[in-house]
């Protein structure tokens, strides 16, 4: 294996790769920009110290000054995966200059915000892209090296330290994504740009720490000490009104991302799992919320009684539960595209019932509104509260109820998963003949799988209906649906990361680029592309998938590659 | 035991629109036999299992296992103790060995949804189980070393053993093998052999198609010939490979200086030529 990754560039110095750090710490030194940020329309929000203040080195500048020195160390060490880190760091560097200077350019007044004018010189922004693109080109076959596996074991109170605080650092860094850039929107016109900096210096440190090897070992780790990780990472969760994300705000946007975050992992059963196509998904989450709605008691329902919250929850799941059934009946017959075609329907003649208020469930256009909020334990759910000295915001008790309701579901996933029934599911995706040869009643388990995953959608959507607290059949359209799946397909087929990261970027990044909101889907089917292209196996692959990649990541350098070069 | 033959298919016969693929086929097979069917390509093998597996319901005839009538779903066929495999390897490729064969541990498995969603101790005992019976098999087929191997990683050879292996884990009664041999060189068709040898010793009859005479005439304890569909011959291999009609079928029926050679191929005895 070693021989591997320093065959054919054993030299300590790598001068292309120094080049790129030196430029990369060159470039968060000069200035950006040849204009003063401080006159634009927000003074008081002058994040960005582009040109102000050449030599202060704050924001995305610190991030791409610590990148560039991270860089120029690594590059002088015998690291295992030296190149794989060099290449994230590379990327991180590019990301953030490019997204910084296209801001530059397009808020700014044209290119001539990021050259010299007026006497003022100002090329940070191409000095850093050309370190962050000398770092890549020089490293761009580093998949060749193997990813270095750290074998040492450690006695339990250590590998449980170790385990708190990775899970401490992660709580830490998703408070820091949430909160990057502020709250967006006409409030801060800077918001998404400062967003989309810290999303690349994020991805950029947490690559370079993969190429290590660190985190395939704290997620070895995890594995062996399964429960305890489980444990601290709902801890961790429950944390999160406690960083710089507790305030109303941000516990609604989290709960928001929870609700989706959910159902994404329901999704992921049908879709993943049984690889059943669903194109209407978003169907049995608006039925769970409307049944909800309706026991909620709010004066325009129309059965006008109030259920508990937990029953009515309950209720909500049988009954999606149900339509579920109905609707995975249909695939006993059709297959693949067909199937599609189904959902699709289903999810269609679904929003244009509600859209008519056909049986007067649903409010039609005026929609359900005034839903009282969730009363439980004598806890009114949006009021704050304080635990011992512990002030915590408004918001804060759906955010715990829907932290919970994602647990569950993600229990419900893994146990599923691990089981008879789940390899069944796997099997049918697979190859539907020879698992029906297999003995697998391949009908019934399709039906299970629609039922639970519907379920699940239907228990989100209850909780959907009360925290938002207004039910219309505008929430669950076919792009709401198209949504879900591309969250499921974006973090990773089969999954449970996959589908919380993919729901979480999918459902933060139109919150955060409100400025683009006329190019949102514009954006999303480019990164779809773009990551369908590269990474065709989702953010966070199945260990199969990985499997797979691994077999593939051994195979290069036996590749003729080496032989043309 | 009961005297009932472990297979017994009678007259099955299997239209395709306007195509007779079977016509009127009848096999028996005993407790403990290998039984060897053979026939040139098209003569209706694979359809033959595959209606005897419930893919294909039979236009007409009965298949009976162990004295009772087979339903026509595989599923249900596989849950009586009907295992195969497939001609052109068929495993889940994206699942690893020991998933695979768990895979045919299904059947015999009790865990219903609910147990399934919360892993209670019943469903562990029962996982732990299936692992083990699953790693037995895999012992007994020679994959033990590469359980978390995907399956679609392995050489071919090791492919069609896996498969013979998830076929086994449906604890079978009857097992059929199609074509096992394919594309193996002859180490590994003499592997196996063996492995076909020691499957029949547990006590579970085989059926096996095959192209390779040498290799049925060596393995099996009878052989049934098919050819477009109709049973031409069943016997002995003995009885089989004497026959003239057997070599017509497979090579058309020879001008006589060819007739010599051809003999030689098939290890045809002077009398089965004389005979003619």
């Amino acid at each position: 294996m070693s021989e591997v990754s320093t065959a054919g560039r054993t030299g300590l110095f790598r001068p292309l790769s120094t080049a790129g750090a030196v430029a990369t710490v060159l470039g968060a030194l000069l200035p950006w920009a040849t204009f003063v940020f401080n006159e634009g329309p927000y003074p008081a929000k002058a994040t960005l110290q582009f040109f102000d203040a050449p030599f202060a080195l704050s924001g995305f500048r610190l991030h791409l000054m610590l990148f560039g020195l991270a860089a120029l160390v690594v590059g002088f060490t015998r690291l295992p995966g030296r190149g794989r880190v060099l290449r994230a760091l590379g990327w991180g560097v590019l990301a953030v200059s490019a997204v910084n200077t296209v801001f530059l350019i397009s808020n700014g007044g044209g290119f001539g915000a990021v050259s010299a004018s007026d006497g003022a010189f100002a090329f940070g922004c191409y000095v850093g892209l050309a370190g962050g693109a000398l770092l890549v080109a020089d490293n761009w076959h580093a998949s060749a090296e193997p990813l270095p596996r750290w074998k040492f074991s450690l006695p339990l109170w250590a590998a449980w330290l170790v385990l708190l605080v990775s899970f401490g650092a992660v709580l830490l860094l998703v408070a820091a994504t949430l909160t990057a850039g502020g709250l967006g929107g006409a409030a801060d016109p800077y918001a998404g740009p400062v967003f989309l900096s810290f999303l690349g210096a994020a991805g950029g440190l947490l690559g370079g720490l993969h190429g290590t090897g660190l985190l395939s070992w704290i997620g070895e780790l995890s594995e062996k000490h399964r429960l305890f990780s489980v444990l601290v990472l709902l801890l961790c969760a429950l944390g999160l009104p406690l960083t710089s994300a507790g305030n109303e705000y941000w516990m609604t946007v989290a709960a928001n991302i929870g609700v989706y975050a959910a159902t994404a992992i329901g999704l992921n059963i049908v879709v993943g799992l049984a690889g059943l196509l669903d194109l209407g998904y978003v169907a049995f989450m608006g039925i769970g919320a409307f049944v909800a709605a309706n026991l909620s008691g709010a004066a325009a329902s129309a059965l006008g009684i109030h259920v508990p919250f937990l029953l009515a929850a309950v209720i909500a799941a049988v009954i999606a539960g149900i339509f579920g059934v109905i609707v995975g009946s249909p695939t006993l017959r059709v297959r693949g595209d067909y199937l599609a075609i189904v959902t699709l329907a289903f999810g269609e003649i679904f929003r244009r019932a509600a859209q008519n208020n056909i049986g007067g469930l649903t409010g039609g256009a005026n929609a359900i509104p005034n839903i009282p909020q969730v009363e439980l334990f004598g806890l009114e759910f949006n009021n704050p509260v304080t635990i011992g000295g512990l002030q915590l915001p408004g918001g804060v008790l759906y955010y715990f109820l829907i932290v919970l309701l994602v647990a569950l579901t993600m229990v419900a996933f893994g146990n599923l998963k691990n089981s008879r029934i789940g390899r069944a599911w796997i099997a049918i995706r697979e190859d539907e003949d020879v698992a029906r040869a297999m003995g697998i009643r391949t009908g019934k388990a399709k039906i299970l799988a629609f039922l639970t995953g519907a379920t699940l959608a239907g228990l989100a959507g209850a909780v959907f209906a009360h925290k938002t607290a207004t039910v219309s059949y505008e929430s669950f359209q076919f792009l709401e649906s198209v949504t879900l799946l591309a969250a499921v397909i974006l973090g990773g087929m089969g999954t449970i990361p996959g589908a919380v990261l993919g729901a979480a970027l999918l459902f933060v990044l139109p919150e955060k680029l409100r400025e683009f909101s006329d190019y949102r889907l514009l954006l999303f089917g480019l990164a779809l592309v773009l990551i369908m292209r590269f990474r065709p196996q989702g953010l966070v692959p199945d260990r199969h998938r990985r499997a797979e990649l691994v077999a593939e990541d051994v195979e290069l350098p036996a590749a003729p590659k080496e032989a043309t070069a | 035991m009961s005297s009932a033959p472990a297979l017994q298919a009678r007259e099955v016969s299997m239209v395709f629109g306007g195509l007779r693929a079977l016509n009127n086929v009848s096999l028996e097979l005993a407790k403990g036999q290998i039984v060897g069917l053979i026939g040139p390509n098209g003569a209706g093998k694979t359809t033959f299992f595959n209606c005897l597996t419930g893919l294909y319901t039979p236009t007409s005839g009965q298949v009976l296992l162990g004295g009772t009538q087979l339903p026509g779903d595989p599923a249900e066929v596989t849950t009586a103790g009907l295992a195969r495999t497939f001609q052109n390897i068929r495993l889940f490729p994206s699942m690893t060995v020991l998933e695979n064969v768990l895979i045919g541990r299904h059947v015999r498995m009790k865990q219903g949804p609910l147990s399934s969603l919360l892993h209670g101790p019943a469903f562990q005992r029962g996982e732990r189980a299936a692992r083990e019976r699953a790693r037995e098999l895999l012992d007994f087929v020679g994959l033990s070393r590469v359980e978390d191997e995907l399956s679609r990683n392995l050489p071919y050879g090791d492919q069609r053993r896996l498969e013979i292996a998830r076929a086994l884990a449906t604890d079978p009664s009857v097992l059929l093998l199609d074509e096992p041999t394919a594309g193996m060189n002859p180490q590994e068709t003499e592997a196996a052999r063996q492995l076909i040898f020691r499957i029949r010793d547990t006590g579970i009859s085989v059926v096996v198609i095959e192209h390779d005479t040498k290799f049925i005439f060596t393995l099996c304890d009878r052989v049934t010939v098919l050819v477009q569909g109709e049973l031409l011959v069943e016997g002995t291999p003995e009885e089989v490979r004497g026959d003239p009609r057997v070599v017509e079928a497979y090579l058309g029926k020879p001008p006589e200086e060819v007739q010599a050679v051809v003999e030689e191929i098939t290890h045809g005895s002077a009398e089965g030529a004389s005979g003619e």
